[in-house]
């Protein structure tokens, strides 16, 4: 925590209180498409709720940017009303481990599309470990369980990592990231330009 | 009825719902998930000063999801090891063992769904970041940003009301289609965070001038400390669970996560 600025932390921090909100919000979304699908309906919009830790490391680039706010939006969501409880805190940590291993992997070096998916299924991946355990999977047939890691695993690549990434450049360019990683980033190409 | 679990310390009573839900994880049964839900249901009710008209709002409509849950377990569920063992379940008849699966899998988030409202009900949100701050040593800098990033929500709020009568005074339509309401978000949600960085920025630049250095020695205004009635709690919350998971083996009812892969 040494090494942030203020202001990145406070970014962050709004950033995960908003994106809690979204997360709140897609819920009652997620328990319709389960209603229809069964358990695997979560796992279509599942990438959804890891976009924070993405849209913040994408944004800031520095080590646990994605740790951080998906353990803060998860916070966030429990507070506002997540019938799960201070668990979820634990079940954001491990989401935003697994998006933050992704980033550690190419040593905060990275920016790209494709780091960014990688990270979407990271996320996936540690959540569905997770999930296995915590929400009773293992009564559900096998093949069942394994089309719905690859359908969380798409979704996390798709929503998380493409949304994500589409969302902060669209936020960069109205100018107000300037002072932030990827807006200098993306001043330096332009100026070079 | 009196207000100890609104007084408790709001870190130990997160720690204290934490370990019950981590402990229930490995029960597989229906019957320990069941008395527990229904014990702190009481505690609850014995001891929080709650808003009960909404309490039990929430509740029912968690009790909806579960019975969707309830069906989607047995629907979906896994080829029974003896499929001959069955049991009248409502009109059908289905092997004993994906039903009691479901069943404790049903009960088990309606038990969750209990504990955490006792935390969410009794606990007032800026109390427990401070509390997270002074118990927990979660570093000043970031519960002060989360706070900030709390109080940003009522004022975003506002915020887009205004760009909803800013895009109608200049004459932007609703929208129709998918296409069009996807564009929609687009116009609100970016203006929207864009608007709140902004905000964070200026906060950041305020905290600074007025001093603010995020050092972890610092005193506060709101003082949290653990007492024993905090200890008393955690322990009685875990104790009631290890008395109620006996009793369950002594009837017989108790199965254990034995890897039901």
């Amino acid at each position: 925590m040494t090494n942030w600025r203020l202001k990145e932390i406070i970014v962050m921090a709004v950033l995960s209180v908003v994106f809690g909100i979204v997360y709140l919000a897609f819920l009652p979304v997620g328990k319709l498409l389960v209603s229809f699908m069964g358990p695997i309906g979560y796992d279509f919009i599942f990438g959804i709720w890891f976009i924070v830790s993405i849209i913040a490391a994408y944004i800031l680039r520095k080590p646990g940017a994605a740790f951080l706010s998906e353990t803060i939006a998860a916070t966030v969501e429990m507070l506002l009303g997540n019938a799960m409880g201070p668990i979820i805190i634990i079940t954001g940590m491990i989401q935003g481990l697994g998006a933050e291993a992704a980033f550690a992997a190419t040593r905060y070096k990275r920016y790209s599309l494709w780091v960014l998916m990688l990270a979407g299924v990271g996320a996936a991946i540690f959540s569905f470990v997770w999930g296995y355990f915590r929400g009773g999977y293992a009564a559900l047939s096998t093949p069942y369980v394994i089309s719905m890691l690859i359908v969380r695993i798409i979704s996390g690549a798709i929503i998380s990592g493409v949304l994500g990434k589409a969302i902060s450049d669209a936020l960069a360019k109205t100018g107000v990231l300037s002072s932030f990683a990827l807006g200098k980033q993306i001043n330096k190409a332009r100026s070079v330009s | 009825m009196s207000a100890l679990l609104n007084n408790l310390n709001p870190s130990i009573k997160a720690i204290a719902v934490v370990i019950a839900v981590c402990l229930l994880t490995f029960v597989f049964d229906p019957f320990t998930p069941l008395i527990y839900g229904i014990v702190v249901i009481l505690f609850t009710f014995l001891f929080g000063k709650v808003n009960w008209k909404l309490y039990i709002g929430y509740y029912l409509i968690i009790c909806l999801l579960s019975i969707g849950m309830l069906w989607t377990s047995i629907a979906f569920a896994d080829e029974p090891t003896n499929p001959e063992v069955t049991t009248q379940f409502l009109f059908w008849e289905l092997p004993k063992e994906n039903v009691t699966v479901a069943l404790s899998l049903t009960l088990r988030m309606l038990t969750f769904a209990a504990l955490s409202f006792m935390f969410i009900f009794t606990t007032n949100m800026v109390h427990f970041i401070l509390s997270l701050m002074q118990q927990c040593k979660l570093p000043p800098k970031l519960a002060y940003g989360i706070l900030a990033g709390y109080r940003f929500l009522p004022l975003m709020r506002e915020e887009l009301q205004q760009i909803r009568a800013a895009h109608q005074v200049r004459g932007v339509r609703r929208a129709s289609g998918i296409k069009e309401s996807i564009q929609q978000y687009k116009r609100y949600a970016i203006p929207l965070l864009a608007g709140a960085i902004r905000k964070a920025e200026r906060t950041a630049v305020a905290m600074e001038s007025k001093g603010f250095s995020g050092e972890k020695a610092r005193i506060f205004y709101r003082q949290f400390r653990v007492t024993f009635i905090d200890w008393l709690f955690l322990s009685s919350m875990i104790m009631l669970l290890i008395i109620i998971v006996a009793i369950s083996i002594k009837l017989g009812y108790f199965s254990w996560y034995k890897g039901q892969f």
